[in-house]
């Protein structure tokens, strides 16, 4: 089973980040201080760090992160912050956080953060094909063939489709997309990723072929197997 | 303090100021004074030794008949005794000459002193010089000193009387500069505790006589006045939030009752908790714009600046918004003067992506199908510019500072989904960026432009669009 340490001051968020990380299949352990948190940390294996950034105390979240990091302790870390008067995302990636979240955030975006983060972590990536049923992509020559038909895609949608593939079976948010895919940090809060998504699929279903890229409401985008 | 007492003058700088100058001054007085005194007074007293000790070599060189005849023709005309020239005997018995007696005990010879003479019924002041001649006879020659001393005391009247004057203009000069500080600093002090009580278009009193207090108070009224536009400013969002959160969060709650009221099916419930879901993130997500753009109008996201090209900016969002603007028939489009300089600026590149895509889905979002929607970006030796026009209805061009504001929409297109923060979030990046930000009417259409010259600081209309009042009908900024 995968293992989320949650550490976070507010004794109420942490119930209902770890109600929702439980929900989601992960067992979660909560710490409410920097201290108490440092400590779970290094005496115990866990599979991802949710780390809020500000604590009360002489430890906050960054100077958890720091001197985790300084122990060469290499779980990876999503820092949970307020919005704030400094540019604190580039501060907590510098200071060795894996990925960052605003508040207030959704939980559907936190758990299919998490996933990545643990996935990317467990799992180097070295495989030089991605296989999803019958899609295929070829990471090398950027081939990529449904049902034995070479499929024309244009960058975006190629590392549309390749962001999607290796998160098989997985809920990717539109942010996390747009995050990955054009490499802008910001939430954008049109529809005009679901548009990139409309076409990658007409694309990947052309000829009758069944759907593969799912829409979660509310969330996100699953690639699944055609079934 | 709220009214001029005259218990308070003394406390005042004018009057402090005004009271160590007359001192300053009377010191200097008295000194003036004292040496002129001593001056007059030794003259005096020295012209009359020399009397003393002329007469004296006179008489003494005279042979006795003639100093004789000489004492008594002296003693006639000199009745009252004024300068009195007195022959007495070895023994000190007066002998001839005018009226006078000797000092006990005898002052040494032929230097003058001074003593006492009766004249009539007082003691009068006498300077006198004594001489023994050849025969031990003792000769004196005295001059009444009443006269001197009238003199010096005048002089030392006049002095006094002088000093009298000059202290008591003095002090009324003080007093007078001093209440009229009082009733200036007065004046601000009740100015400034109407402000401090909350009457934010009170203004600190000025004169036009000038001076450093007044510029001073100029500068004050300048800072009031800014403080007043921000406390406006800040004021007029506060309501526009309370204002546009409180409909989402009536629909809300409404909508939450309104499954509470029925006896409704789990269907429904599932359908009400979706609609609150959405409510709610649409509310955060209001919340998030404002948020953000607090913090770019704080300039604290200056930490991702770094040197970025805007051609490559606005080449990822026309690419972001092509499909959609497909979608809609809509030609989207970047033009690009590739020969020019380079696009290069220091910035954010999130923050100018995100500011140029509300732009652009702004641009999108209001224009009809089959219109154009052009991002360009200009290049002219030192200024730099993107610009976002299409072919939509346009922003009326009373609206055009309005729709800068948070919150603010046009008002027919209210029910177009947005928030009303995009050109907000604009405006706070471009100042960010030190951008100016100019709404123009592109006949037909709108334009805005993102622009400025290499020289920072440096204001100026672009000459390349053309500002001119709107005919069009309404426009929307969500």
């Amino acid at each position: 089973m995968t293992r989320v340490l949650v550490i976070e001051d507010d004794r109420r968020t942490a119930a209902e980040i770890a109600a929702a990380l439980g929900d989601h299949g992960f067992d979660v352990e909560c710490a409410y201080n920097g201290r108490d948190g440092l400590l779970k940390a290094t005496a115990e294996k866990y599979d991802a760090i949710v780390l809020d950034r500000m604590l009360p105390g002489d430890l906050d979240g960054l100077g958890v992160l720091a001197t985790l990091r300084t122990i060469r302790t290499e779980t990876p870390v999503l820092i949970l912050s307020a919005l704030s008067a400094v540019d604190e995302r580039v501060r907590g990636l510098r200071a060795g956080g894996d990925d960052y979240l605003t508040k207030p955030f959704e939980f559907v975006e936190l758990t299919a953060r998490l996933e990545v983060l643990i996935r990317r972590h467990a799992m180097p990536q070295r495989e030089t094909t991605l296989r999803v049923g019958d899609l295929q992509v070829d990471l090398l020559t950027r081939e990529v063939r449904r049902a034995g038909r070479t499929i024309e895609l244009l960058p975006r949608e190629y590392r549309l489709l390749e962001y999607l593939m290796r998160h098989a079976g997985r809920v990717v948010t539109r942010t996390m997309l747009f995050e990955e895919v054009w490499g802008y940090h910001y939430d954008p809060q049109t529809n005009v990723i679901d548009v990139h998504i409309g076409r990658l699929r007409r694309k990947l279903e052309e000829g009758e072929l069944p759907q593969m890229i799912h829409t979660v409401r509310g969330s996100g985008y699953v690639l699944r197997r055609a079934e | 303090m709220s009214s001029v007492g005259l218990s308070d003058i003394p406390r005042t700088t004018s009057f402090r100021l005004a009271l160590l100058f007359l001192g300053l001054f009377g010191a200097a007085s008295l000194i003036l004074f004292g040496f002129m005194y001593w001056q007059t007074a030794r003259y005096l007293s020295n012209g009359l030794d020399d009397w003393l000790g002329n007469e004296m070599a006179s008489r003494s060189a005279e042979h006795s008949s003639e100093r004789m005849r000489q004492l008594n023709t002296r003693a006639t005309l000199d009745p009252e005794g004024r300068r009195p020239i007195a022959l007495f005997d070895a023994a000190g018995h007066w002998v001839a000459g005018g009226a006078a007696t000797l000092p006990t005990p005898l002052p040494a010879m032929d230097r003058p002193f001074d003593f006492m003479l009766r004249r009539g019924t007082e003691a009068a002041p006498f300077r006198g010089i004594l001489h023994r001649l050849a025969s031990s006879d003792i000769l004196l020659v005295a001059a009444d000193m009443r006269e001197v001393r009238q003199f010096r005391d005048l002089l030392l009247n006049a002095m006094a009387s002088g000093a009298l004057v000059v202290l008591a203009l003095g002090m009324t000069g003080a007093v007078l500069t001093g209440a009229g500080a009082l009733g200036r600093i007065d004046g601000v002090t009740q100015a400034i505790e109407r402000i401090v009580n909350g009457d934010l278009s009170g203004r600190l009193p000025s004169s036009r006589k000038g001076g450093d207090v007044n510029r001073l108070i100029q500068v004050v009224n300048r800072m009031l006045d800014e403080i007043e536009r921000l406390m406006n400013d800040v004021k007029g969002v506060t309501e526009d939030i309370a204002h546009d959160l409180r409909t989402p969060l009536t629909r809300l709650l409404a909508g939450l009752e309104r499954v509470r009221r029925r006896d409704a099916t789990a269907e429904e419930y599932v359908a009400a908790v979706e609609e609150a879901i959405a409510e709610t993130k649409g509310i955060l997500a209001t919340f998030g714009a404002l948020l953000r753009i607090a913090e770019v109008e704080a300039g604290a996201r200056r930490a991702g600046f770094r040197t970025l090209d805007l051609t490559t900016v606005a080449t990822d969002v026309a690419e972001l918004y092509e499909p959609m603007a497909e979608g809609k028939h809509i030609l989207l489009s970047v033009e690009d003067d590739v020969a020019a300089a380079s696009a290069e600026m220091a910035g954010d590149p999130s923050l100018l992506f995100e500011a140029i895509s509300n732009l652009v889905d702004n641009a999108i979002k209001f224009t009809p199908p089959g219109g154009r929607v052009a991002l360009r970006i200009l290049r002219q030796k030192d200024r730099l510019a993107i610009e976002v026009s299409d072919t939509g209805p346009g922003i009326p061009e009373a609206e055009r500072d309005a729709v800068l504001r948070r919150f603010h929409r046009v008002e027919k297109c209210r029910s177009t989904p947005g928030s009303g923060l995009g050109l907000s979030l604009v405006a706070a990046v471009a100042k960010l960026h030190g951008l100016d930000l100019a709404i123009e009417d592109a006949r037909p259409g709108c334009r805005v432009t993102l622009w400025r010259d290499g020289i920072p600081g440096r204001q100026q209309q672009p000459d390349f669009a053309a500002s001119t009042s709107s005919a069009s009908s309404s426009a929307a900024i969500a």
